[in-house]
């Protein structure tokens, strides 16, 4: 099982400066991958709490139902600070 | 009747004094004669509609004669600042409003930067501007006091040129001391994608004021003075400090608009397959322009008045300073988008280089890029051909020629002359009829938004309910993109007072969640607060209702209760829709591009989604009576007799 997580520019001092980071134990859902990356990156669970990210699996934006999203092996999640713009 | 009696009607009823603490002048400025007369704003109308967009609205409903056209003198050009502008932590924005030439429908746009703080420290609200000058003018406001100078050494500048040339002969420090409100030679030359600059980027820019400010031979209003400190009606600082913690901490202005700016937004727009693509006939588009790549071109970040934010990211392409272009300010993510993958180019180098011109230039680049992209699809639809461009071919992704276009646009050289109609072409006469069906416009405004919204409903719904013309920034639901939100559905109820589906792509009550925005950022624009630092724009925690209730207490002793705010930003609207009717305005201009109706969105996952007739419609009619509209969009009978009854009791 691999699943690999890319970080926005602003996440990565919390995890040693990484711009990805990969998951090997079983996740099933966003919610296993965010406790997975957690355990890895103590706090950074904390900091994914702030609304301005969000995920994309496989470069397709979620917009909602996203703790029960599946997730398989293989899979490329991605953190996307999401704002709006003019 | 003439503009000079609807002045001068108007003028006998406006009171003579200040109505409260802080409040400035009404300057009405003939242009023809050089006369000034002021006045005050009414507290029944700031009581009503605050001031700056809301009070900009009142002058123009009075002094309106639609049976003319929007270049005529006598149709007045009206800057604003709102009720708080240049005393609060980003509020430093204005608004300039009049009734448009690019679109027939209101003119209303909003600006920060320094202008419009500047006119408050100068004593000037509200200025409105009528006339024709009888030489090229450059209007300048020196402690509140006008003069006038003739403008022919000016005319035919630029924007850089223009700030250079103007700081030398007048002495100032931009920034510091000195504003300008200055049109290019598109305006000059009655360019319908002209702005107002107000700054290096900052611009008046949605549909023409430009060139309703050069049909009206003013080159620029200069304003020349220091910084002052306002008497207000109760100490006001230890709330600013709070504001500004608010704003601060936010996470949205600490990790990305302070960092970044708004080019974050492309990424997530592309990966949702809503990034308008080619005249919106795709997409999405190359991660090449995700805002990482604007990272090594950008030396710093700038800011507007007093604002701590500063999310305005500068460019340096070249240190080269023989290249006028290779460096400059910006881009937003409109502009981005709209010289990105709407007109297909996909390395940022170029999207910087043409962002840089157009500041130049005096471009709303917003409908610059959408009239070139619209070409295009022309072109590549073979509805016009290289005997209609002057031989030029329209090819997607051309820089090289984009940038001459801009150029001949400016100049209404060659078929720069077509662009510079914008989405009147088809009227004038340069294209045909079918080309209306790939006009991606709403009551006569290209979209200012680079998002497709096939997908997101409420984003749909906003652009087309927008009362000066297809723009996300009167009312856009951001918040529908953000997941978090969505997947809280309390939280997302008490944000816009009542259930609003989860699910983007859904019709279910996503009226009443764009009628919150639409009143929140009617206020926003009223007090003069920054859109980017307005809650519900970008995040749900930043200044709103609340904030601004307390600080209007506090620096001008009017007691506005949130929900009194929130019943004026209804106000505001619904005078904005009571003038649009008289311009014509019906139901059926409340609508999108038929492209998002009757062609599916391409690509992502939400391929194969497009606006519903039937469902829209619905959810137009929902949208008509929460806001307490008749069906064909204006304000029900009790209602409007009791705003024709604030604006115009003697009538």
């Amino acid at each position: 099982m691999a699943v690999t997580v890319y970080l926005p520019a602003m996440l990565r001092p919390h995890a040693g400066g990484a711009d990805a980071l990969t998951i090997f134990t079983p996740v099933f859902t966003l919610a296993d991958v965010i406790i997975a990356l957690d355990r890895k990156v103590p706090g950074l669970a904390a900091q994914l709490e702030d609304a301005v990210y969000n995920f994309a699996v496989n470069d397709e934006m979620l917009l909602h139902g996203v703790q029960a999203h599946p997730v398989r092996d293989g899979d490329r999640v991605e953190i996307v600070p999401a704002i709006s713009g003019g | 009747m003439p503009i000079r009696d609807r002045v001068a009607r108007l003028v006998a009823e406006l009171p003579k004094e200040p109505q409260f603490p802080t409040q400035g002048r009404t300057l009405f400025v003939d242009l023809a004669r050089r006369q000034t007369e002021s006045a005050y704003t009414p507290r029944r109308i700031v009581e009503t509609l605050l001031s700056g967009r809301g009070a900009n609205m009142f002058y123009l409903y009075r002094l309106l004669d639609e049976s003319l056209h929007p270049l005529h003198p006598d149709i007045p050009l009206i800057f604003g600042s709102g009720v708080l502008t240049g005393l609060v932590p980003s509020a430093a924005r204005g608004n300039c409003t009049s009734w448009s030439p690019e679109t027939g429908v209101i003119l209303d746009s909003n600006v920060g930067d320094y202008f419009p703080s500047f006119l408050r420290m100068n004593g000037i609200d509200h200025l409105v501007l009528y006339g024709e000058c009888p030489e090229w003018t450059l209007m300048l406001i020196r402690e509140g006091r006008i003069e006038w100078h003739a403008a022919a050494p000016y005319v035919g500048l630029d924007n850089i040129d223009m700030r250079t040339r103007v700081q030398r002969d007048f002495g100032g420090v931009w920034a510091r001391d000195m504003s300008m409100a200055n049109i290019t030679r598109a305006g000059e030359n009655l360019v319908l994608t002209a702005g107002i600059m107000g700054g290096p980027k900052a611009i008046y820019a949605r549909g023409a004021p430009g060139a309703k400010m050069g049909a009206l031979k003013l080159k620029a209003i200069v304003t020349l003075g220091a910084t002052k400190e306002f008497a207000t009606a109760m100490p006001y600082k230890p709330y600013n400090r709070e504001i500004a913690q608010k704003l601060l901490g936010t996470s949205v202005v600490k990790h990305a608009l302070s960092v970044t700016g708004t080019p974050f937004l492309y990424k997530p727009s592309r990966l949702l397959g809503a990034m308008g693509t080619k005249n919106n006939q795709e997409t999405t588009w190359t991660d090449g322009l995700d805002a990482d790549h604007i990272d090594p071109y950008r030396p710093g970040m700038e800011g507007c008045f007093r604002c701590p934010v500063n999310c305005r990211p500068l460019n340096e392409l070249t240190q080269d300073p023989g290249d006028r272009y290779g460096r400059g300010d910006g881009p937003e993510y409109v502009t981005l988008g709209k010289f990105g993958p709407n007109i297909g180019i996909e390395r940022i180098e170029p999207v910087i280089r043409l962002n840089n011109i157009c500041n130049d230039l005096g471009f709303d680049t917003a409908s610059m890029g959408s009239a070139i992209a619209w070409a295009m699809e022309l072109f590549q639809r073979g509805l016009i051909t290289t005997a209609d461009t002057g031989g030029l071919a329209l090819n997607w992704g051309d820089a090289e020629l984009v940038e001459g276009l801009l150029f001949m646009t400016a100049g209404r050289e060659g078929f720069g002359n077509v662009l510079a109609d914008s989405t009147r072409a088809v009227e004038n006469g340069h294209y045909p009829a079918e080309a209306l069906r790939y006009r991606m416009a709403v009551k006569g405004l290209m979209q200012s938004d680079p998002h497709d919204a096939r997908i997101l409903k409420a984003f749909a719904l906003g652009l087309a309910v927008a009362t000066r013309g297809m723009d996300h920034l009167r009312n856009r639901v951001t918040l529908e993109i953000n997941a978090k939100i969505n997947d809280d559905p309390a939280f997302k109820e008490r944000l816009y007072g009542g259930p609003v589906s989860a699910a983007p792509n859904s019709y279910v009550d996503k009226e009443r969640a764009v009628r919150a925005c639409e009143n929140m950022f009617a206020v926003g624009d009223s007090v003069g607060m920054c859109r980017f630092t307005t809650k519900l724009f970008n995040s749900p925690s930043l200044p709103g209702l609340e904030e601004f209730s307390a600080q209007i207490a506090n620096v001008t002793g009017l007691s506005l209760s949130p929900s009194e705010l929130d019943r004026i930003g209804l106000n505001v609207m619904g005078v904005e829709r009571m003038i649009n009717h008289r311009l014509g305005v019906r139901r059926k201009d409340d609508t999108l591009p038929d492209r998002w109706f009757d062609e599916p969105n391409p690509s992502g996952k939400y391929k194969g989604e497009h606006i519903d007739r039937a469902e829209f419609d619905a959810l137009l009619s929902r949208f008509y009576s929460i806001s307490n509209l008749t069906d064909e969009g204006v304000p029900v009978d009790s209602w409007r007799r009791e705003l024709e009854a604030t604006l115009a009791p003697s009538a």
